[in-house]
């Protein structure tokens, strides 16, 4: 194994993002303070409490977890792509770095982005809630994993993408109205049906959940289910960019 | 016999219905200067990037240094050197940056002065903390060419390495590819400019539409195919062809004043028919030789292989 080389590619992947800091934290960090300010100020006015907390504090999981899955995955897919657009793939591809090495690399490099978007935004909401940490080894389960999740899915659709936009197509057609859907601003046993049936099949509202129940200490779903839905995400998402990078699909001629 | 820096058994890819290369043979000795020529589109940049990793391969056997890439597909890159066709370039860092990261991708730890080294071979040592997006066209080459080098690979392979350079680079990476050779590094070449691979290379290979047409030595291809163009002008025009320049199937002007006799192997030496037009009391003005380039060679077997298609 090229151990170096991985860590090239990781280290090379964090100085990448944090060459331009303005545009990969603090931008993604301004959008969701946006969030919880304008959501959270607007509407706990109206709404006192949602699942037993205070709603300000109710969104605070949500909002860490958007952090984290969008720039996880915006990190992964816009590297690998651009290295793709800019001709610099054929560094990678050249270089004695197995499909093990450049998922490390691509994936080590995206978590660090989400987890400092996340983290970020979790400090900032302290300042307005406090800080709250119910259950650490589940929080850093859901943190580590969902982080990990979205920066395979990002690198697997920048493998797939030919055009800037298909590059944008997962995160703007799924990820989007899946997050959105999933619980981050309200509970989803709230909604009317049939939409509160239709939400047992989004795999964001379990994570969201999850990551709720290590933060606050409670949510609508036990967190082991949660934390299986998310393994299982993970093992086949690894799976298949492993097996599309050995093969060179849309990477070699 | 030592193992084959590269060796090639069938090597074939098609993309649907078109071939791009046909069942390739080919073998490349270890410390050797080879140039692959051949026009547009006849499989040169599909044979590198089969072997590079870049271009997946429909059938035949790739070694590297005895090594079966099919067994193991990474390992023998540690190997490879290659200078690709595009420049390429990562905006956000600069030139010692990126040959850091070069050669950490070859699980090559930080060397600074082996960075120097090539910088400096490749006259590019004051841009050392530039970021490449600040680079001319011709240094963005150059960075590129560093990289391909930076790890010391054993066998490294230019595609067209020299392409919309300027006529310093060309000389600075000719000198470079020389010590190379002499230092033992395996260097596969492709170029456009035909006086490259007649000034660099051991031997030569000629690529059309996918077939290896030919390799052999230089010198003995330049000999085989080349010509020698003899053209002689007399002080006064000629009537007709003389008993010596009808000996030797030379051709007279038709002004009379220039004779030109083609030396091909196996023709009796122009100086022979120049002893003989001195010995018939021509006055002769001026004699001017030409010997057929690279480039002439290169059309002479391309075309050989269109009238014999």
């Amino acid at each position: 194994m090229n151990v170096l080389g991985m860590q090239t590619l990781f280290a090379k992947e964090v100085r990448r993002f944090m060459r331009v800091p303005g545009q990969t934290v603090l931008s993604p960090l301004i959008s969701t303070t946006l969030y919880f300010i304008v959501f959270g100020y607007s509407i706990s006015g109206r709404i006192q409490t949602v699942e037993g907390s205070p709603y300000l504090h109710f969104i605070v999981p949500g909002l860490v977890f958007l952090g984290i899955a969008n720039n996880a995955f915006l990190n992964s897919s816009s590297s690998l792509f651009i290295t793709k657009i800019q001709g610099t793939v054929v560094d990678l591809l050249v270089s004695p770095l197995g499909p093990g090495e450049l998922m490390a690399g691509f994936i080590g490099g995206a978590m660090v982005r989400g987890l400092v978007v996340g983290g970020l935004t979790w400090a900032v909401a302290a300042v307005f809630t406090g800080f709250s940490l119910e259950h650490a080894w589940v929080a850093a389960y859901f943190l580590l994993l969902s982080s990990y999740v979205f920066s395979v899915l990002g690198m697997l659709a920048a493998v797939w993408a030919e055009k800037f936009e298909q590059i944008n197509f997962f995160p703007t057609f799924v990820m989007l109205p899946l997050t959105f859907l999933g619980g981050v601003f309200y509970s989803v046993r709230e909604l009317p049906s049939p939409w509160n049936a239709i939400s047992l099949f989004n795999p964001m509202v379990y994570m969201v959940e999850g990551l709720r129940y290590g933060l606050l200490g409670r949510s609508i779903y036990p967190p082991l289910m949660g934390g299986a839905i998310l393994a299982g995400v993970a093992v086949v998402a690894t799976v298949v960019t492993y097996g599309v990078l050995r093969s060179g699909y849309k990477m070699k001629a | 016999m030592s193992t084959p820096a590269l060796e090639l058994q069938g090597l074939t890819k098609r993309y649907g219905d078109f071939t791009a290369l046909h069942s390739m043979d080919l073998s490349i000795r270890p410390g050797e200067i080879f140039a692959l020529l051949g026009p547009n589109g006849a499989g040169k940049t599909t044979m590198i990037g089969s072997v590079c990793g870049l271009v997946k391969k429909t059938a035949g056997t790739i070694r590297v240094f005895g090594k079966d890439l099919d067994k193991d597909p990474v390992a023998p890159r540690y190997d490879i050197g290659l200078v690709p066709q595009e420049i390429n370039f990562d905006p956000f860092f600069s030139v010692a940056e990126s040959l850091r990261i070069q050669l950490g991708y070859y699980g090559r730890p930080r060397d600074d002065a082996r960075i120097d080294e090539v910088l400096t071979a490749l006259n590019l040592q004051g841009k050392k903390d530039a970021m490449t997006r600040a680079l001319s066209g011709g240094m963005k080459r150059r960075l590129l060419i560093a990289k391909a080098l930076v790890h010391k690979p054993r066998l490294v392979f230019l595609d067209e390495p020299t392409a919309g350079v300027d006529v310093e680079l060309r000389r600075d990476l000719w000198t470079y590819v020389r010590k190379l050779a002499a230092d033992g590094t395996t260097i596969l070449l492709t170029t456009h400019y035909l006086e490259e691979a007649e000034e660099l290379a051991d031997r030569v290979g000629i690529i059309n539409e996918g077939r290896l047409l030919m390799v052999e030595d230089k010198a003995t291809l330049l000999r085989r195919f080349g010509e020698r163009r003899v053209v002689v002008t007399f002080e006064h025009p000629q009537t007709a062809l003389s008993e010596a320049g009808r000996r030797f199937a030379a051709r007279l002007s038709e002004d009379g004043r220039t004779l030109t006799y083609v030396e091909r192997e196996g023709c009796a030496p122009s100086g022979e028919l120049l002893r003989a037009l001195y010995a018939e009391g021509q006055p002769i003005a001026d004699v001017e030789t030409r010997r057929s380039r690279m480039e002439d060679v290169l059309i002479e077997v391309l075309r050989g292989r269109s009238q014999a298609a």
